[in-house]
């Protein structure tokens, strides 16, 4: 099965049928995409803000992080659920839609990033500048796959 | 004037066609929305999690709420003006939107719950830390908190599909 041959697959498959279905299937699934990004970005933000020294200062890091995981990764799950939801319904024009592609670099970039590099610094004894640097980072990725995910109904 | 007439003007208005009509001006203050529900949203949902007792245990309520009170503070302010810019690009078409007079009866709960928990709960983080249990008021205060942001998405995002 060639790609272009499983998107039209897709976009016909039950899941896509039923999000074409009744006219209020998109913006429920859609909206809940959005509360998957506020727990899945939001949680990474206040532990990036905390790095950069902008929040709850009095905890450590490591920590706020840690009691954060559940929820970013309950976020991740969401949205994981919910945007392919979303592709099926269009499958064939998402996949060659620019913003669309451009959004899956930033976001496969973002998710590597954050379970890896973001993690090591979160987990460091002192993150200082490095943390700093990291909390950028992480912040403008994010900012990036967010961005990108607007642009894909403009272009 | 009427509502409707005042919604035919602002329509004409030059910021409400430069933001309709320039190509990138709606997408970028929608992708800032967006941006500030995601960073600022996050957080309230992070001091709800807390006061309903279902994570965050290490933190005290006071640091979370208090930690984080500016960035809400500056988050609601950007998400109330960049959809007051949103809004002010199609204000005929906000006039006749269910989801759009829901969204914004959900606003003016919002300001309510601020103002009714705001001595019981959110200026009195210390007594709830010192609490033996997290006190049902503040349970209240946070599980509203959290049915009234999740309208607010929904109701937001189904403007877009009012016709």
């Amino acid at each position: 099965m060639t790609v272009p041959e499983f998107m039209q697959w897709l976009s016909t498959s039950p899941v896509a049928n039923a999000m074409n279905g009744p006219e209020w299937a998109f913006p429920m699934v859609e909206s809940l995409h959005f509360i998957g990004f506020a727990f899945l970005i939001g949680t990474i933000a206040i532990v990036d803000f905390r790095m950069l020294g902008l929040a709850m200062r009095r905890q450590p890091v490591a920590q706020i992080a840690s009691d954060l995981a559940p929820w970013t990764r309950i976020g991740l799950a969401m949205m994981l659920i919910t945007g392919p939801m979303m592709f099926s319904a269009d499958a064939v024009t998402y996949s060659v839609n620019p913003s669309f592609r451009l959004k899956m670099i930033f976001l496969a970039i973002a998710i590597l990033y954050n379970f890896t590099l973001h993690r090591m610094a979160v987990r460091s004894e002192k993150p200082g500048a490095v943390g700093m640097l990291a909390a950028v980072v992480s912040l403008l990725l994010w900012t990036s796959v967010l961005g990108a995910g607007r642009m894909i109904a403009f272009v | 004037m009427s509502l409707l007439s005042f919604c035919e003007w602002l329509q004409e208005t030059d910021v409400g066609t430069a933001i309709r009509e320039g190509a990138l001006l709606y997408p970028i203050i929608g992708g800032i929305h967006l941006l500030a529900i995601a960073l600022f949203g996050g957080m309230v949902l992070a001091s709800d999690i807390r006061m309903l007792g279902w994570g965050m245990r290490h933190e005290s309520v006071t640091d979370l709420i208090s930690g984080l009170r500016v960035w809400k503070w500056i988050g609601g302010v950007v998400v109330v003006v960049t959809g007051l810019l949103l809004a002010w690009c199609e204000p005929i078409k906000m006039y006749h939107s269910k989801s759009f007079w829901i969204k914004m009866t959900l606003l003016v709960l919002v300001g309510l719950h601020a103002l009714i928990f705001r001595r019981s709960v959110y200026r009195n983080t210390e007594a709830l830390d010192q609490a033996p249990s997290m006190p049902m008021i503040a349970r209240i205060a946070a599980g509203l908190s959290l049915l009234l942001w999740a309208g607010l998405v929904f109701s937001g995002r189904l403007i877009a599909f009012d016709s």
